[in-house]
Order: C-alpha cells, then structure tokens, then sequence
C-alpha cells in the first residue's frame, strides 16, 4: 500500500517530500512487462516533491 | 512553501517548418511572460531539440528538454493549427517525457492562418496534454490570420493582442502556484 511506505527525503536538502500523485506510466511496462499492474495495464509511480526546493522524484510501486 | 523560488514558465514553439510564423508569436508570448512578476522563461525550439525518428517515447529523452521541463511549473506551447491538428514533431517531443509534466499547469497559444484562431489544434492538444498529467488552463491565445498579426520582422500589428495574453498568464501563473504549493505540501492520501 503506498500510503504505508516510508517517505521520502529530498537529495538536496533532506527534508520529507510530499507524495502528491499517482502516474500509470504505459511506456515503461514495454521494457518490463513484469512490472506491470495487471489491474491498470501500465506500471504505477508515486510522485514526491520537496517542500523546499521544488525537487521532484518518483517511485515505482512495486 | 517556499514563495522566494520564482515561478518557471518555458514556452515551447511547437513547429519546425521553415518560415514558420509561430516564431513570431513565440518570441512575442516570451517577451510578455518575461515581463510578469517573479516569473521566469525561456524559449524551447521543437527545431533544437534533435530526437531520434526511428524510435518514440521516453526512450529517446533528450536530456536537456526533460530537465527543463523538470524544473517548471508551468508550461506555454505555441502550436500551429496543421489540417486542424497539431505538428506530429510537437507530440513527438512531449512523449518523450511524462512524470516531468505531472500537477503542472499549461496553457496554449493556437496558431492559424484562418480566421479561428488555432481552436482546433487547441482542442485536439487537450486530451494529449491531460494524459501527460498536465492541468490546462481556461484561458487560451488564438492566433488568428497570424500573417497580418505580425509584420515580415515579427513587430506585432495587432496590440489587442496584449491585454488578451494577460489574462492567460494571470490565469496560468495563478494555477502555477497552486499546483506547486499542491504538488510540495498537499498530499494525494
Ligand atoms: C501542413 C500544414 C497544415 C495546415 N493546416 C491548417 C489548418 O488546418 N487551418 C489553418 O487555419 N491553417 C493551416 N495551416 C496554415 C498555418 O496555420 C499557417 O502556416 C500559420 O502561419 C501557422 O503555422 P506556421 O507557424 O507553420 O506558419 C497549415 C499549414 C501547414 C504547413
Ligand atoms: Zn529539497
């Protein structure tokens, strides 16, 4: 479940980052057809931005 | 928040074709988003960003464009109105990337040299661009018979032109705060 993963820390400035959405990404399941969500049909990412400096990195949901 | 961080806002011109008149437009919606209050801005020529044509997608990222479009908040796309549509380089550019885009905002200026002022281009962009996680503004910049607009030197004939953009940028650099204050405090859970 997502929202009971770990948070994230900014690289730059190691505050927490904020998880502010979701991303069905179609294109990277067809490198890795494994890691697709068989429910969905793309492979999920979290997307997380530092309150800080505006950095934003993603996660895949494994 | 940090609000001391200016506010991002590159505009993409979305054709490469030679003598395009959108370079004009382009040059002109840079010039007047440079002028609004902490924003800043540069130009992203479709022409210079050179992406294979034997491939698409995320696979052929040009480095350069995704951190540009990584750091904004904002996105403007200068796009022609081609057979009502819009340029294929333009799509093929904005597929290479997708988690860069997510909770931004963008706003389009339509080109045409019809009378509609690039409506359709725009309402065929739409649906691209929310799949892309883009959030689209209500406002718009239509471009109508861009060749009287401009003159052959891109001197803008038409000054209507700039209480129009105005409001387009009030609108998108109001939703640019509010997704960047969205994407770094509120959280999806
Ligand atoms: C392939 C192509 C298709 C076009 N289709 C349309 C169109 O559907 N509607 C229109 O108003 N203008 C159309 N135009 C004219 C452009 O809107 C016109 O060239 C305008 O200046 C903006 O495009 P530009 O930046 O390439 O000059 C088309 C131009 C090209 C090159
Ligand atoms: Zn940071």
């Amino acid at each position: 479940m997502p929202e009971q993963r770990k948070k994230m820390k900014c690289s730059e400035c190691g505050v927490e980052m904020n998880y502010h959405a979701d991303k069905l990404d179609f294109t990277a399941g067809l490198e890795d057809p494994s890691a697709i969500d068989p429910d969905f049909g793309g492979i999920m990412e979290e997307c997380h931005a530092c309150p800080e400096c505006g950095k934003t990195v993603t996660r895949r949901v494994t | 928040m940090n609000d001391s961080r200016p506010i991002f806002i590159p505009v993409i011109l979305g054709t490469p074709r030679q003598g395009r008149m959108s370079e004009h437009v382009a040059n002109f919606v840079v010039d007047e988003v440079a002028k609004q209050d902490g924003v800043e801005t540069e130009l992203i020529d479709v022409r210079k960003v050179l992406l294979a044509t034997d491939n698409a997608g995320q696979d052929i990222k040009d480095s350069q464009f995704s951190d540009t479009v990584n750091r904004a908040d904002a996105l403007i796309l200068v796009a022609p109105e081609y057979n009502h549509g819009y340029p294929g380089v333009l799509k093929h550019l904005l597929d290479t990337n997708l988690k860069e885009y997510i909770h931004k905002a963008v706003g389009i200026c339509g080109v045409s040299a019809g009378p509609f002022g690039g409506t359709r281009v725009i309402q065929n962009l739409l649906p691209v661009l929310r799949e892309l996680g883009l959030v689209c503004i209500f406002w718009d910049g239509n471009f109508s018979t861009v060749q009287k607009t401009f003159d052959g030197s891109g001197k803008l004939l038409e000054q209507a032109y700039i209480r129009r953009l105005d409001k387009f940028f009030k609108e998108l650099i109001w939703m640019a705060k509010v997704l960047r204050n969205g994407r770094e405090n509120v959280s999806l859970t």
